[in-house]
């Protein structure tokens, strides 16, 4: 899967940009430091027909707008109230809705929340919606989204009903470098943006939802990171459970030159990486008492690097440690070492490291 | 009321509910027999399809028949997969010109792969399976000695796991489009098969990469721990997991894909810290032993080759 377009830089314009940010220490194109984000222009709530939206614009021209919409849909299940084994040898055939369920089966089901109530969907312009990197974007982001099960249990309605949430993603320009930090950042703060209507209390555990048509009532997705939290509204199942401070998930695109690790890259970096690294990361929901937060991994996938579709690269066993070589600059063989990979990862979760700091960047704007 | 045709009735009907004929109430297909540190029994063949460049089967056990799986709802799954490599081929005369080989690759769950039934478009997890299988070849391929041509890498998953324990799945609690933890064994599966096939149609490769797998599992009633080559029908819950795709001899890796909800640096206190850094590790000691089959099965078909030629 190709990333972007093979750069159209020339051999000699790719020796020196793999010089300089092999350099210790490295020099980058625009003198930024290895771990500085370029420049973002954001806004958020500016769709007014959307639970939660927002715009995010980079320096080099990149900009998306994501939508975030909440639909109530019944939950469905397979089971059958008596027949709870006896459903086995019809697999997923059946689709009997339950009527009624033991409150507390659904809280040993880790209190219902699904995956795929969540749907991703991402769109580039000039690429076919089943395109290979559309494709993985889509499931990368919805990945994150889904592995630390706050945002699927703070879905569940009640019992029979549950908020089902459209995520759309739109790239408006077209994709320059590898788009995954600018939809990932965009979601995020699209998600913090995220009100759902308030439900009308006092109704029976499992009765038909009604809300409250008072916008301005709307409970956030993803409440305010104050120490004082509100009971959690939109879940009755929920409720009881410690007050948490979870934020979505952030995705980072981390590069390998050499031994040097960079963030944010830019076009003309990535068409020299040795190896790039998608880290999804998030503010870890369990520490909310610890003073330092803690961020927890969430999911992590190398990606294709696009050096290697460059024109010149041979590389091979018989010219190890030839890096240092002058000469035309050529894409390695191989992969990334474990060690390198490690203290990728390490850069981005560690206390005070970068991931830290982006997310506490990105609070500013809620 | 059209009287030509059999008609339906009325009203609706609903689907017969049968009584449970399974004694217990779940059986407990959560148990896994292995231990900890020990992978499934590995099956490599290669060259089995004389039609393609280069090609090979991989088979992974299913875990030993218990009392309680001679229903076969309860049969534990294999993982079959086969892989067909065609090529290097040149490209198309339409084609632009690339100065290298280029690859493509595809992975398809064949319709009866799984209990549910795939169809045959690919869907988002096969097109991500096989951007992942790509990621991780195009790092081993040395693919300047072959200009202006192509070569397709398509892996065939004849029998795929299942993604959660039985009970859950009789739940229709599978976990929607992706996100099943079968997949991470799939990938790691198709990694090595891969790499088997692209070794038979004799393609230069800096090294011979395998796949592994290693994850932290919950099981019942017991602290979190970590497996290596987790089948998921075998645990309660997988907290986490890794595929890896390892260089053995150069110590590198084209391919990582770890999702679930790790820790990203070690407490100090265990033994085993269940950290990223320490779950990376199994996983190359799963793909470590993966290459050993490996290396074994392609001794084996290359003395076969030989014996062939030096007859005919």
């Amino acid at each position: 899967m190709p990333p972007t377009i093979p750069p159209l830089l020339s051999p000699s314009e790719l020796s020196y940009l793999h010089t300089s940010l092999s350099l210790t220490p490295p020099i980058r194109p625009d003198a930024r430091s290895p771990t500085s984000f370029r420049p973002l222009v954001a806004e958020t709530d500016l769709l007014p027909a959307a639970n939660g939206s927002a715009r995010l614009c980079f320096a080099d021209g990149t900009e998306a707008i994501v939508g975030v919409k909440g639909e109530v849909e019944k939950t469905t299940n397979t089971t059958t109230t008596g027949g709870r084994s006896g459903g086995k040898g019809g697999g997923k055939g059946g689709g009997i809705d339950v009527i009624d369920m033991d409150v507390d089966e659904v809280e040993e089901v880790g209190s219902g929340g699904e995956g795929r109530w969540i749907e991703v969907s991402v769109d580039m312009p000039g690429q076919r919606d089943d395109d290979a990197m559309v494709v993985f974007l889509g499931e990368m982001i919805h990945e994150g989204l889904v592995a630390d099960q706050f945002l699927q249990n703070r879905l569940v309605i009640n019992n029979r009903w549950h908020w089902r949430l459209y995520i759309d993603i739109l790239l408006l320009s077209p994709p320059l470098t590898y788009p995954l930090p600018l939809l990932s950042l965009t979601t995020h703060l699209a998600l913090l943006s995220t009100h759902l209507p308030a439900p009308v209390q006092g109704l029976e555990k499992d009765d038909d939802p009604l809300f409250n048509d008072d916008w301005d009532a709307a409970v956030p997705l993803y409440p305010p990171s104050t120490p004082t939290n509100p009971p959690n509204p939109t879940s009755n199942t929920n409720s009881n459970k410690k007050p948490t401070t979870a934020r979505p998930p952030i995705t980072l695109l981390v590069i390998s030159i050499g031994s040097n690790i960079f963030f944010d890259p830019s076009h003309a970096e990535l068409a020299v990486a040795d190896s790039v690294v998608a880290v999804t990361i998030a503010s870890s929901s369990s520490s909310s008492s610890n003073e330092a937060e803690d961020l927890s991994l969430l999911a992590v996938r190398t990606i294709d690097p696009p050096s290697r579709l460059s024109s010149s690269s041979s590389t091979t066993d018989a010219d190890a440690g030839r890096e240092e070589e002058e000469g035309v600059w050529k894409a390695k063989k191989g992969g990334v070492r474990r060690d390198v990979l490690g203290r990728m990862i390490g850069m981005c979760t560690e206390r005070g490291g970068v991931g830290a700091e982006v997310l506490s960047g990105l609070e500013g704007f809620t | 009321m059209d009287r030509r045709r059999v008609n339906g009735p009325a009203g609706g009907t609903a689907p017969p509910v049968y009584a449970s004929t399974l004694t217990g109430k779940t059986a407990s297909a959560a148990n896994r027999t292995r231990q900890p540190n020990e992978i499934r029994k590995i099956f490599v063949k290669t060259g089995l399809t004389p039609s393609a460049s280069g090609s090979a089967y991989l088979e992974l056990e299913s875990s030993p028949a218990t009392h309680h799986s001679k229903s076969l709802t309860n049969r534990t799954p294999a993982l079959k997969l086969t892989c067909t490599v065609h090529g290097p081929r040149p490209l198309p005369r339409s084609a632009p010109f690339s100065p290298q080989l280029l690859l493509s690759t595809r992975v398809k769950f064949a319709p009866f792969a799984a209990r549910q039934r795939r169809g045959y478009i690919p869907d988002a997890s096969e097109k991500d399976l096989a951007a992942h299988l790509e990621t991780a070849l195009r790092g081993v391929l040395i693919g300047e000695r072959w200009p202006k041509s192509g070569v397709d890498v398509v892996v065939t998953v004849l029998e795929g796991e299942e993604d959660c324990p039985l009970e859950a799945l009789a739940e229709g609690n599978q976990g929607g489009r992706i996100g099943g933890w079968g997949l991470m064994s799939i990938l790691s599966g198709c990694i090595t098969v891969a790499s088997a096939a692209v070794t038979d149609a004799g393609i230069d490769c800096v090294d011979l990469i395998t796949g592994g797998v290693a994850a932290i599992v919950r099981q019942p009633s017991a602290p979190l721990q970590l497996v290596l080559d987790p089948c998921p029908s075998d645990h309660e819950e997988i907290v986490a997991a890794c595929v890896i795709g390892y260089l053995q001899s150069r110590d590198e890796v084209t391919e990582l894909w770890a999702k679930g909800n790790i820790s990203p640096s070690s407490s100090g206190k265990e033994t085993k810290p269940l950290c990223f850094e320490t779950l990376v590790d199994l996983a190359v000691e799963a793909a470590n032993g993966a290459r050993r089959v490996l290396v074994e099965a392609i001794k084996e078909s290359t003395e076969a080759k030989l014996e062939s030629s030096a007859v005919g």
